[in-house]
């Protein structure tokens, strides 16, 4: 599996990549525009992401956009719903309304910080993405 | 929120509000001061003990008020326009302490605080220090005993 | 508290959401729990809620609910598709009650910051057999199955923040050596390196970047930072201790509610209030935010509104939210605000929460908005002859009418219907009288009848032990009745209902009833009787052994009552809010037990009256009439006590002035006025010196620290500001 780890939180990166590597090979960017980038350039190249986490707040392009930037491309490029990226997003708002946008755009699920574990691998599993 | 309570503990430490009584003068720890009000129409309510004046109406509050010369067992006097009530909180329970006149807020530190020497077994153990200014000498109250005190007296009349 | 470990809108929405539905769900389940099935509104609503509440746990991945809701669904689903007709009911009321308490027990456990790790396996497999039972059935009547009814995961999930990772607040203050230059840039170079390992982070002077007087600042009192981060205390120094120039570091570990006082660490007054620069947005809200919020819903009073409020707040986006997830779960169904269900068609209320001390706040301002009115409506100065009023008099009389809806709206704000609370005794009435073996009824009579919030929380303790008490020694076992020739199935009356200014409670049993003499037998045993003579008791005083501490008269101690505490408590609870109780029992009949209890914030009709120079007020629901005696209708009994002839009736005399032992008043019975009072079928007449008015009165308790005093239930304002004391006519009479 190859995930996509876009967190600008120092903290927070650190973490992630303490704990996602077990599961598949990881790439990281800081920001949500290099995130898109690094979604497209793993596109072109042929080997997608399965699984993205975006954190909300960052830099340059929030979590969001990043979300909807990469739905977009995913249309664009004609992929099945079934194959595109399951996005997670990770984040400390957890307002209701934020986790609803998250929803609504299309994202899997949505991980208030700090992240616990057992339940975000539980989540792999139900999504497949891990046995 | 917080912050502000804690900020105004601070500066609160060590400041007691001074009201004389008779002769002597008094201190109470400043955080127990919700205010200072002059006289009020005082309601009596029957049956209390005597020092308990009655009831006072602040905004639509009620609060009991009591008369520390009594309760010091001081002669009674007639109120003038220096009588004030000092309105105390302590333990969510509001009450305005009469006295004859207010002296003032003043900073007394810790190592100017002696023990109450216990003198009479009765009204000096609303006393649980004294504080020294120079040559003044305060007598510090603890409002806790002064009201709990008289709630366990009160819940006494009640049994009999 | 559980604010503590939740501070998450979406497990806050999660929780309100399950337990509105488990709610209704029981409802639900005790409305229909005599009759022979449910109809196809109840199968569809009930079908709807488990579903939901499958959907949204599935999001939340709290597996074991998820799992038993999806099996009470799947019932449901086979009732709703297939109408089987033999469906065994009072089993299937059980069992919806027993997924619901797993359920809000489950959701304590995740309020309480704990996993809800609750095995639902053994309840699983039962419905799971009577769901095959009524599979089987279905096919037995020929009729087909209809599609399975699969357990689709949900697409997306939501993962709770963690709860046990802590992190760590530390409030630090960094002295440079005098003398450094740009201490502001330095400053800021610490506060870079630290934002790597912060996870939120504020600090003091906060412009230090574009105000390069701050320098200054820093050199004085110190560079002040506030926190949150994952690494430990030595981790922070080091990356301190990086940079240079610094002459001293005060570090200190503080407690998350701190951490936002950055200002608590200056020294010096500071116009800041807290916080400062925001580094990092990721970071949590200010933990002082969230105090603030979650502060005032500790003691929250639900308020009635009549428009439909979205239960999380009413701001509109929060609403979609709410909306949102039931439909995540619910895809598309109906509409979010046609459900909220609620038995058959009753009204559906709804609420917002507000704190009991701004309603007090509001209720006191408004008092005093009343009695300032009155200052101005009656001011002297406009008694001044030959003035123009008319215009004025206009103004006034529209303003009074404001006012007097304004207080009427503040007082039934407070009130509540007693629906609520009564309803939960059905539940309780179910779950004992099943574990009993009893099969009980419970009749609720006036649930509309209203009281002060406060209050119901104050009677809802006792009303529920004294319904455990009727269904646990009360009603007898089936096979009892049976020989006494009662029908199998107990009843319980439970009525409320306004009587004299106050709402009688009343739990009524058609039971066995108490026996006089065991309760004076049993008394007696546990020493309880103080040398009283068995034989001056009346029946009143004997069925109150039963309030005294320590007195129990089951011999067996039971799981639902018969600790031996409990009647004593109930008196307690009901004494604090000036209510009483009156227990009456017929041997082989029942018992009934009544509440009387005291509406208190409700506005009072009263007689202001004086005694010398004192003002009292009484109820005029207790005054009869007043009238001027003479002296030879008194009469003086030779114990001392003095009684008053009037119309051939003797009535006992009270001087008020001597009962209150007042220095002034009047004597001589013919200069004053007799107040013919009335409580409970007994009259008596208070001797005072004037009347001065009617007025409504709003009940106001005595200072705690006053107590109780002998004759005065209570307080209240008069018109002019000044306080009167109520009397206790109850009270009086008694002494009389």
């Amino acid at each position: 599996m190859k995930i996509l780890i876009a967190e600008d939180d120092f903290a927070s990166r650190k973490f992630m990549l303490r704990f996602l590597p077990k599961f598949g090979e990881c790439d990281v960017t800081v920001d949500g525009m290099e995130a898109v980038d690094a979604f497209m350039m793993a596109l072109e190249a042929n080997e997608g992401y399965d699984l993205v986490c975006l954190d909300i707040m960052m830099p340059e392009l929030d979590g969001y956009q990043v979300l909807k930037a990469i739905r977009d491309i995913e249309v664009e490029r004609g992929i099945p719903e079934e194959k595109r990226a399951k996005v997670i997003m990770t984040t400390a708002l957890n307002e209701g309304r934020n986790v609803t946008k998250a929803f609504e755009l299309g994202c899997v699920a949505y991980a208030g910080k700090p992240i616990d574990q057992e339940k975000f691998e539980s989540v792999l599993k139900k999504l497949g993405l891990v046995s | 929120m917080d912050d502000d309570f804690l900020l105004e503990e601070d500066t609160q430490k060590g400041k007691f509000m001074t009201f004389i009584c008779g002769e002597e003068y008094y201190g109470i720890e400043i955080r127990y001061v919700q205010e200072i009000i002059c006289m009020q129409k005082i309601t009596e309510v029957p049956e209390t003990p005597p020092y308990v004046k009655g009831l006072i109406n602040l905004r639509g509050k009620i609060h009991p008020v009591i008369d520390v010369r009594i309760r010091f067992h001081k002669e009674p006097r007639e109120y003038n326009d220096r009588t004030c009530i000092i309105v105390t909180e302590v333990d969510k329970i509001v009450v305005g302490l009469i006295v004859d006149t207010i002296a003032g807020v003043v900073d007394i530190k810790e190592e100017d605080i002696c023990p109450s020497v216990s003198i009479g077994k009765d009204s000096t153990s609303f006393i649980y220090g004294i504080g020294k200014i120079g040559e003044e000498v305060k007598l510090l109250i603890d409002p806790k005993k002064l009201l709990s005190e008289d709630v366990a007296e009160q819940l006494g009349n009640i049994a009999q | 508290m559980a604010e503590n470990y939740i501070s998450d809108s979406m497990l806050d929405m999660f929780l309100y959401e399950t337990g509105q539905m488990i709610e209704s769900l029981e409802n639900i389940a005790l409305e229909k729990q005599n009759d022979d099935g449910f109809d196809e509104a109840s199968v569809n609503e009930i079908f709807r809620i488990m579903h939901t509440i499958k959907g949204s746990s599935g999001v939340m991945m709290y597996q074991n609910i998820t799992m038993i809701s999806h099996k009470l669904e799947d019932v449901f689903y086979y009732l709703r598709e297939s109408k089987p007709t033999n469906v065994p009911h009072s089993e299937l009321i059980g069992y919806m009650m027993d997924v619901a308490s797993f359920i809000t027990e489950e959701c304590d456990k995740i309020k309480d910051g704990r996993e809800p790790d609750g095995d639902c396996t053994e309840l699983h497999g039962k419905i799971d057999e009577f769901l095959s039972m009524i599979k089987n059935d279905i096919k037995k009547s020929g009729s087909e199955l209809p599609a399975e009814n699969k357990y689709v995961e949900p697409t997306q999930f939501y993962i709770a923040p963690a709860t046990n990772v802590s992190s760590h607040h530390f409030h630090i203050v960094v002295h440079y050596e005098s003398g450094t230059e740009m201490a502001n840039i330095r400053a800021y170079t610490m506060a870079f390196n630290l934002k790597d390992i912060a996870e939120d982070m504020y600090y003091l002077p906060e412009d230090i970047v574009s105000n390069p007087d701050t320098a200054k600042d820093i050199l004085d009192d110190g560079f002040k930072v506030a926190i949150q981060t994952m690494s430990s205390e030595k981790e922070v120094l080091e990356i301190i201790n990086r940079c240079v120039g610094i002459e001293k570091i005060d570090i200190k570990e503080v407690d998350e509610s701190d951490f936002a006082n950055l200002a608590g660490v200056k020294e010096e007054k500071t116009t800041l209030q807290y916080g400062g620069l925001v580094i990092d947005l990721d970071g949590p809200i200010p933990d002082s935010n969230n105090e603030t919020a979650k502060a005032p819903e500790k003691e929250a009073l639900t308020v009635q509104k009549t428009q439909p409020v979205n239960p999380l707040g009413d701001e509109k986006l929060e609403g979609k939210a709410t909306d949102k997830l039931a439909e995540l779960a619910d895809k598309g169904k109906e509409k979010k605000a046609a459900e909220k269900p609620k038995g058959e068609k009753r009204e559906v209320q709804r609420y917002i929460s507000v704190n009991v001390n701004k309603m007090d706040e509001l209720m006191d301002m408004i008092g005093e908005l009343v009695i300032s009115q009155a200052f101005v409506l009656q001011n002297p100065d406009l008694k001044i002859p030959g003035l123009d009023l008319t215009n004025f008099n206009k103004a006034a009389g529209q303003m009074s009418k404001i006012t007097s809806d304004l207080q009427e709206i503040i007082m039934s704000m407070r009130m509540m219907p007693l629906a609520n609370t009564f309803q939960k005794m059905n539940k309780i009435v179910f779950d004992v009288s099943r574990k009993l073996g009893k099969d009980i009824d419970l009749k609720i009579i006036g649930e509309e009848t209203e009281m002060d919030k406060n209050i119901i929380e104050h009677i809802s303790d006792p009303l529920m032990h004294l319904i455990r008490n009727a269904v646990d020694h009360g009603i007898e076992s089936k096979a009892d009745r049976l020989r006494a020739g009662k029908p199998e199935k107990g009843l319980i009356r439970l009525e409320a209902k306004n009587e004299g200014g106050k709402v009688w409670i009343i739990v009524k049993d058609d039971g066995a009833g108490m026996v006089k003499e065991k309760l004076i037998a049993k008394a007696k045993k546990q020493g309880l009787l103080n040398n009283r003579n068995e034989k001056d008791m009346t029946d009143k005083e004997i069925f109150n052994l039963v309030t005294l501490p320590g007195f129990s008269t089951n011999e067996t101690v039971t799981e639902y009552s018969g600790r031996g505490v409990g009647m004593d408590v109930v008196v307690q609870n009901l004494t604090s809010v000036g209510g009483s109780l009156d227990i009456e029992s017929e041997e082989g009949k029942g018992t009934t037990f009544t509440m009387k209890i005291p509406l208190t914030l409700a506005i009072v009709d009263g007689i202001v009256v004086s005694v010398g120079e004192s003002k009292f007020v009484a109820a005029t629901g207790n005054i009869q009439e007043f009238i001027c005696v003479t002296n030879d209708m008194v009469i003086k009994e030779p114990d001392g006590g003095q009684g008053i002839m009037i119309r051939g009736e003797c009535y006992p005399l009270i001087r008020l002035k001597e009962y209150f032992k007042l220095k002034d008043g009047i004597d001589d019975i013919e200069k004053g006025v007799l107040m013919i009072v009335e409580h409970e079928g007994r009259k008596a007449g208070l001797f005072i010196d004037k009347i001065y008015g009617e007025q409504e009165i709003v009940v106001k308790p005595l200072p705690p620290y006053i107590n109780k005093v002998k004759g005065v239930s209570s307080c209240t304002q008069l018109g002019d500001g000044s306080i009167s004391l109520i009397i206790d006519i109850a009270g009086i009479m008694k002494g009389a």
